[in-house]
């Protein structure tokens, strides 16, 4: 039997598409409509490839346990644990997040999310010049001039360009796609680059440069800039702040290109000083391109909690923020951690070695799905249900729109949320009767 | 005079940070019970150090507090402190001298970050290396160091006085990558090489005594001092610091 389900929110990236259409056969996913391959994959690669139940390693082996033996380990570790690290939380939904803050608070562990491996700079840099800002329905229908910075937009969020930029239609344009111009900054031509009005092509590392100039020629003091900055031609640097100053409205995305190379937030504060400075003349706003698809709900859910958007350490009982200091990198570069939960996200295919190796001898509970790099490094691995697919739940787009998911596949598997709540539940009753 | 030697236990756990901001000389005027933190669990200052106080003194001025053993991991050492003296013997951990207001901080070994965050008066003298942050703000916040006198016999990491807003820092060897970021006053002084210095500075002196690699194209040279290249600077936000380097790098890559 053959069934067609709309509007399905797509829990890939930080888009978080609300125009899918799944085609499902026989209870399996077996079509998926209008997703980008990326959103496609995520959908069509599900069937047969969640693990069955929790796995525990045990020796050389994993054997496998039910899930009221993977919550007792769960409990006894994480209410024993000195400094535990709770990490993750960009792919589960903000349900999740909330309880997951909560627990930090509870056992005094340290809750990051991997915005401390993405975007956690672009937030640095918010908290000390602001943001400013808007929704994506605002730059689709009024932006006559895009930057993509450091983002390969084609490759990496396919759709932004269609549904919200170059490609999609605008309330106030007669002819969008002709009326816009799209810049492209990058240190090297990618195939986003390849649609650009005006592709500026900078050396690597050479972000901070390149943004205080063209900051100085807004300002008018563009006779101090050298003919060359960081590989770009200063005619071009004057060319580029001419067309930005000539906007009707502006907006520059920006990615991990900028936000991770040396510098990090410096680069980000300086991109947002110089879109503070176009505000003199025009209208521009500035906003990060998040990643996955629930990662800026960690940011809100910590910063409602907490006060603090990522990297908030409870081992004293009240909540610090330090990144550097707090976040999961360090304090597992440092060897701190004494045991680790890492939820819905994948630290052993992107952390340094130093990092995967200290997972490795600590205790680590990893709640995913699937089996994945992080799986070779942990405990105990406890799968759940995948949220978007059969479980439902509040995720944030990266405009920081919240949006409801939604739930349209039987399961047998708990949601994280449930398995979250029981661990909350019984690590409190342990510390109540103590 | 009185000498109060805190010697470190072994550990169980000798990675895990101890947060100690009650290591300040005026805590151990009396026999008041001291806490620290190890991880989540809050511990008696004996259970993880030995301490031994020789002498007895009703004023923190004549008080020297002296740290033995691995310290490299313990945190905020001398937050708030206003007068004494400290002497770690070896390395510290973060945060030591946090907003310092008077007496001295004397470093052996390596400091790590954040060495005296946001202090307002008094001297930190490290004869090692310091981590990042020396010298500077709390995330987000205005103004980093406001006084006092900071001196690092090694090199420095990265962000070394960002947001120096008054007092001075004294580098001897090298610094990291945007030393003096965010400058707003006091002087910050590398005898050694530095990267991309005094970044969006607004006011105050950098002094580069080595090589300046990937220099900011937003600094106008006004002449020369000293052997020294002038700039002032940072165009981009109308500052107007100083900037002396001895040699600037001329690095195609960027220049």
């Amino acid at each position: 039997m053959e069934d067609k389900i709309r509007h399905v929110i797509c829990p890939y990236c930080g888009c978080l598409c609300d125009d899918i259409l799944i085609e499902m056969t026989g209870g399996e996913i077996s079509g998926v409509e209008n997703a980008c391959t990326l959103g496609a994959r995520k959908f069509l690669d599900d069937a047969g490839n969640r693990l069955k139940g929790p796995i525990m390693r045990k020796g050389d082996e994993w054997v496998d346990i039910s899930y009221e033996e993977a919550i007792d380990y769960a409990v006894k570790v994480l209410s024993e644990a000195d400094r535990p690290l709770l990490y993750g939380w960009s792919g589960c939904m903000t349900e999740t997040q909330a309880i997951g803050a909560h627990l930090a608070e509870l056992i005094g562990g340290i809750v990051d999310s991997t915005t401390s491996v993405c975007h956690g700079p672009s937030i640095l840099a918010i908290q000390e010049v602001g943001h400013p800002g808007c929704t994506l329905g605002q730059v689709k229908n009024r932006a006559d001039t895009i930057i993509y910075w450091g983002s390969n937009t084609i490759e990496a969020h396919p759709r932004h360009l269609s549904r919200y930029t170059n490609y999609a239609d605008a309330y106030f344009f007669h002819n969008a796609f002709r009326e816009r111009k799209v810049i492209v900054v990058d240190v090297r031509k990618t195939v986003t680059a390849e649609i650009a009005t005006e592709f500026v092509q900078i050396d690597q590392g050479g972000d901070y440069h390149v943004l205080s100039a063209l900051r100085a020629i807004i300002r008018e003091r563009g006779g101090v800039i050298p003919d060359m900055v960081a590989g770009v031609p200063k005619a071009q640097l004057i060319r580029v702040a001419e067309i930005c100053r000539q906007a009707k409205f502006g907006a520059l995305f920006f990615g991990v290109g900028i936000t991770m190379t040396g510098g990090k937030y410096k680069n980000i504060r300086n991109a947002i000083e110089f879109i503070s400075e176009l505000n003199r003349y025009t209208k521009w706003t500035i906003s990060p391109m998040r990643g996955h698809s629930n990662v800026y709900g960690s940011n809100e859910v910590f910063t409602w909690i907490s006060g603090y958007p990522f990297a908030v350490d409870y081992s004293r009982g009240i909540a610090f923020y330090n990144p550097g200091e707090t976040t999961a990198v360090d304090i597992l570069a440092r060897k701190e951690a004494d045991a680790a939960l890492i939820m819905s996200s994948d630290p052993g295919a992107h952390f340094p070695r130093v990092c995967s190796e200290h997972l490795a001898r600590i205790p680590t509970i990893l709640f995913d799905p699937y089996p994945s790099a992080t799986t070779h490094l942990c405990t105990l691995q406890i799968p759940t249900a995948v949220n978007g697919i059969d479980a439902a739940g509040t995720a944030y787009r990266m405009d920081g729109i919240p949006i409801m998911t939604r739930r349209f596949m039987e399961t047998v598997y708990p949601t994280d949320t449930k398995l979250m709540q029981e661990i909350y539940d019984r690590i409190r009753k342990v510390k109540e009767d103590a | 005079m009185m000498q109060v030697t805190l010697t470190m236990k072994p550990r169980a756990k000798p990675f895990l940070p101890i947060e100690a901001e009650m290591i300040v000389p005026m805590n151990f005027i009396g026999s008041r019970e001291l806490f620290v933190w190890e991880g989540n669990k809050k511990r008696r200052l004996e259970d993880v150090f030995t301490v031994r106080k020789e002498g007895n003194v009703n004023s923190p001025e004549n008080i020297v507090v002296i740290l033995r053993g691995d310290t490299g991991r313990v945190k905020r050492v001398g937050e708030y402190m206003s007068s004494g003296i400290i002497t770690i013997e070896g390395d510290i951990g973060m945060h030591c001298g946090n907003f310092m207001r008077g007496g001295n901080i004397v470093i052996h070994g390596n400091a790590d970050g954040w060495l005296g965050r946001e202090m307002r008066a008094g001297s930190i003298l490290c004869h090692g290396n310091a981590g990042d942050y020396c010298g500077s703000g709390y995330r987000g916040e205005k103004r980093g160091m406001r006084g006092g006198k900071i001196e690092i016999m090694g090199d420095a990491g990265d962000y070394l006085g960002e947001y120096l807003t008054g007092g001075e820092i004294h580098v001897h060897g090298n610094a990291g990558m945007f030393a003096g970021a965010e400058m707003r006053g006091g002087t910050l002084k590398i005898d050694g090489d530095v990267r991309i210095p005094a970044a969006n500075m607004s006011k105050g002196t950098c002094i580069i005594g080595g090589v300046a690699h990937e220099m900011l194209p937003t600094f106008e040279k006004t002449g020369e001092k000293n052997g020294m290249v002038v700039f002032h600077g940072d165009v981009a936000n109308k500052g107007k610091g100083e900037l002396m380097i001895r040699q600037v790098q001329e690095n195609s890559a960027l220049q």
